[in-house]
């Protein structure tokens, strides 16, 4: 394919993705929630992906990093460092996975492992991809809780994920993506279960990231401020279709789709500007 | 933690004075009971009851001696059997009824749990049917018919183990009791392993050490099994009960001298005193076993509060 | 009251109750191991309650010219006889009449306390709740078979005595499932729309309430069935059930097992009929499970 040639060449980009589909077999047949989608990230930016519920946005970024459903599967390309996260085989996408790649999910809540301590939840990435011992990946893990701007104590590496807020939560989810200084930090509405001002640490926090670390980000938000204040670029997804796709300023000022607009003018008018 | 074992012991205490009162009055209720008049039993055993529960004091005080005895460990005489008390007829069963229980409790344990993850690992694959189908024939296959059928099987058709006896607890003797009392318990602890472990599987925490990028085996080692095993804990109790009623017939189908056996003839000869001992006991150790499982569950799951 | 206002509040509690019930039956009739154990049950009981009338042999009559004939077509025994020259297919069916009354009606025994219980816990909720739970909680810990033979050696060994028994520690998983459904359908809009219409609590708890928990109630009556089955056998092969000539699946296995180095079939026999019997009511409470309450996976 010539267009994946030029894009190998344009060392910029990080990821690079191309008709990209996503199904799942159900009782009722085979359902398609993400259609042939076509979208990139540049190092160091930050791409936003806003769209109503069920329109596929989780569903687009699980199918790249190997976390559908057991009834669910892909097609397309997902290029990342050369290699297509879609067709390669699992031992290779798990390579990327926690190492060059992080996700946060939507449900800090739950998406923590109940019996294990913080601690260990951090350092096992480390340990694991780095084949550091213990005491050096807890080092790190402080190191990391201090970027998510968590007090790094030792109080938190020994507790246990129940005795920790909401949003505390959060940036250990975060701090787990930073373990191994990751090229590309995909995060699923991060901010979404949490209060107004933890949520404006939180994107903070992302900026940093983006800025000082030149790391690529994926924001996916149901949040139309949470997008203009953080990303580059947007996406616009509804029923798996991405309906507009470009610099954020252009879009959310001058959309150019019914539908975008139709989402800009549900914002209530204190956040634009 | 001695805190919190002292508090379960004191929730524990009333419920096993709920069931020595129901052993009592339904003694006192019982037609032909010991302590009632209208008994004909013969004299030793009638001086026997006698001396044991001051029948001319009031009710209260009898239970209150009945309390105070049982605190010692003296569950009364038989009423039955002219020479013994309860407590040596329990004594003389607990060697082989704590033997078949015991190793009964560990194997299922060990094989149900085991089976149930590989069947939830490897789900709708042909292990896991096969799993789920024998489990499915355990469930539905009663010990009393499945005992029987084994010793058909192992002792009369390929007579390779014996039929019956305790023979001083030889393990040809063992093996086929405690398969049949086991069967049914790994089939349902195999069950709730595969449910509670798939559920685990499809959590969010799941996901994220997945996203982590570790590989499967690992993941099952520290992030699944701990929090998949927790319901199988609370079966522990359960099961023990499952266990002891189980052995019940398995002892006699086994002609195996346990507590179980002495409970049967006791049953059926209407020896109250020796019935209302095993119950105690029985409930003492499920109360007990409750206690443990409330301990082990606050070890492997940091959210419980001790 | 407005009675027009409470008729349009059941209506609506009514429709949505029907058409749950047409989408359950469509699944159900999907699941093909539900419907042969449905075919198979059907069989089972219909043979109990009325093969015996069609059968030339009485289920009690000895008769010494045929002791332990094995199973024959040719001579009418099908599945042999017994010690005593008694046929076995009649005993069987004999023993599955009373097998299967006593399973079904010591469930509703259980039932009937368990959802009385149940939702007044529920309902109420409070103190009263935490206290009923407690009990609940408390019996839950005790041996209860054990409970079962001490009532039957107390009470002696009656038929009748022996289903009420059964019934009356069967019903604790009833409550609890009856209580959380009690709790969680009391928040729903039809209930509270019926309290501000000022309808008695227990008329509430009559026409909304129950009703609603048909569907767990069906899904438990299916498992308890065969469990209740199990305890009665489990009984009667001690000696402490069924008496003699009464007979039942438990009384025969007993009686098999006894026998089974002369005569296999006494053994095999009841064996089949019951562990059939057991596997259907099983793929059927779990194909109505999955029927009324359709989980993901
Ligand atoms: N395991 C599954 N089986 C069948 N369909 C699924 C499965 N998982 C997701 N879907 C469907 O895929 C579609 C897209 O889901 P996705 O989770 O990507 O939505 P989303 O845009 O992230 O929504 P939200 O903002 O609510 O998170 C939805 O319609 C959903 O019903
Ligand atoms: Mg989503």
């Amino acid at each position: 394919m010539p267009l994946t040639q030029k894009n190998i060449k344009n060392n910029n980009l990080l990821l690079d993705i191309h008709d990209l589909n996503v199904f799942f077999n159900t009782p009722e047949g085979i359902s398609h929630v993400v259609k042939d989608v076509n979208f990139n990230i540049k190092k160091g930016t930050c791409l936003g992906v806003v769209g109503e519920s069920g329109s596929g946005k989780t569903q687009t970024f699980f199918s790249i990093t190997g976390l559908l459903a057991n009834n669910g599967y892909a097609e397309g390309e997902a290029f990342f460092k050369n290699t297509n996260l879609i067709t390669c085989s699992n031992e290779e996408r798990r390579g990327f996975l926690g190492k060059s790649i992080g996700f946060i999910f939507q449900d800090p809540m739950t998406s923590l492992t109940p019996h294990l301590k913080i601690g260990d939840q951090l350092a096992e990435i480390a340990i694991y991809h780095k084949k550091i011992n213990k005491k050096k990946a807890l080092e790190r893990a402080i190191e990391v809780m201090d970027i998510v701007k968590l007090p790094s104590n030792r109080d938190i590496i020994n507790s246990y994920p129940h005795e920790l807020s909401g949003g505390m939560k959060q940036r250990i989810m975060i701090a787990i993506s930073l373990m191994c200084e990751p090229d590309l930090i995909i995060a699923d509405e991060p901010t979404t279960a949490l209060d107004v001002t933890t949520q404006a640490e939180i994107l903070n926090i992302f900026n940093d990231l983006k800025n000082n670390l030149n790391i690529g980000l994926v924001l996916i938000s149901h949040n139309i401020g949470v997008i203009a204040e953080t990303s580059n670029e947007v996406l616009v997804m509804k029923d798996g279709e991405i309906l507009e796709n470009g610099e954020t300023s252009k879009v959310l000022t001058k959309p150019e789709n019914k539908y975008t607009q139709h989402l800009l003018s549900c914002i209530p008018p204190w956040i634009g500007n | 933690m001695i805190k919190f074992i002292t508090k379960r012991i004191l929730i524990a205490i009333p419920t096993l004075l709920i069931i020595v009162a129901f052993s009592f009055f339904m003694m006192r209720i019982a037609p032909g009971g010991p302590f009632t008049n209208e008994r004909a039993l013969p004299p030793e055993i009638e001086n026997n009851i006698k001396a044991a529960y001051n029948l001319d004091k009031p009710v209260y005080e009898q239970f209150y001696i009945y309390i105070k005895n049982l605190t010692k460990g003296d569950f009364g005489p038989s009423f039955k059997y002219k020479d013994f008390s309860v407590k040596e007829l329990i004594l003389n069963g607990l060697p082989v009824s704590v033997t078949l229980g015991l190793s009964s409790i560990i194997i299922s344990l060990f094989i149900g749990s085991l089976l149930g993850i590989i069947a939830a690992i490897n789900r709708n694959t042909i292990f896991d049917y096969s799993v789920m189908g024998v489990s499915l024939l355990g469930i539905c296959v009663p010990s009393f018919v499945m005992a029987p059928l084994l010793s058909l099987f192992f002792s009369l058709y390929l007579g390779i183990l014996p039929t019956s006896g305790w023979n001083n607890g030889n393990i040809m003797n063992l093996i086929l009791p405690i398969t049949a009392l086991s069967l049914p318990q790994i089939a349902v602890i195999s069950r709730m392993m595969r449910a509670s472990t798939i559920e685990i599987l499809n959590s969010n925490f799941i996901r994220t050490a997945k996203s982590k990028g570790l590989n499967s085996s690992y993941i099952i080692r520290k992030h699944v099994i701990r929090a998949s095993i927790l319901p199988i804990i609370e079966y522990l109790a359960p099961a023990s009960a499952g266990l002891m009623t189980g052995s019940i017939i398995i002892e006699q189908i086994f002609g195996l001298p346990g507590i179980g056996r002495y409970f049967v003839v006791g049953a059926l000869q209407r020896d109250y005193t020796l019935v209302s001992g095993v119950l105690i006991l029985y409930a003492s150790l499920l109360i007990f076993l409750i206690l443990i499982t409330d301990i082990i569950r606050a070890i492997l799951d940091p959210r419980v509060k001790i | 009251m407005n009675k027009n206002n409470v008729k349009i509040v059941e209506d609506y509690a009514n429709i949505k109750g029907r058409s749950l019930w047409v989408d359950a039956r469509r699944r159900l009739f999907k699941n093909k191991a539900a419907v042969v154990s449905l075919i198979l049950l059907f069989f089972i009981a219909f043979l109990s309650f009325f093969g015996p009338f069609f059968l030339k042999f009485s289920f009690s009559d000895t008769d010494w010219n045929s002791i332990y004939y094995p199973p024959n077509l040719n001579n009418g025994h099908f599945l042999g006889t017994d010690g005593n020259g008694r046929d076995l297919l009649v005993r069987i069916l004999y023993g599955g009449r009373l097998s299967l009354s006593i399973g079904v009606l010591a469930t509703l025994v259980s039932v009937f306390i368990g959802v009385i219980y149940g939702t007044i816990a529920g309902f109420f909720g409070g103190k009263l709740d935490v206290f009923m739970m407690r009990v609940v909680e408390i019996l839950y810990a005790m041996p209860y078979l054990i409970f079962v033979i001490i009532l039957m050696v107390v009470f002696g060994r009656n038929i009748y005595f022996l289903f009420i028994a059964i019934g009356a520690v069967e019903w604790l998983t009833m409550a609890r499932i009856v209580r959380g459904q009690t709790i969680s359908l009391k928040e729903k809009e039809f209930i509270e729309t019926s309290k501000a219409l000022g309808q008695s609590n227990f008329m509430i708890i009559w026409k909304h309430i129950i009703p609603n928990l048909a569907g767990p109630i069906i899904v438990y009556i299916t498992l308890m069935v065969p469990s209740v089955i199990i305890l009665e056998s489990f009984l009667s092969f001690l000696g402490l059930g069924v008496q003699e000539p009464l007979t039942s699946w438990g009384v025969l296995i007993s009686e098999g097992s006894r026998e089974m180095e002369t005569a296999w079939w006494l053994l095999i026999f009841p064996g089949l009929f019951m562990t059939i019997t057991l596997a259907s009511l099983n793929f059927i409470g779990d194909g109505l499970r999955d029927a009324i309450d359709p989980k993901e996976y």
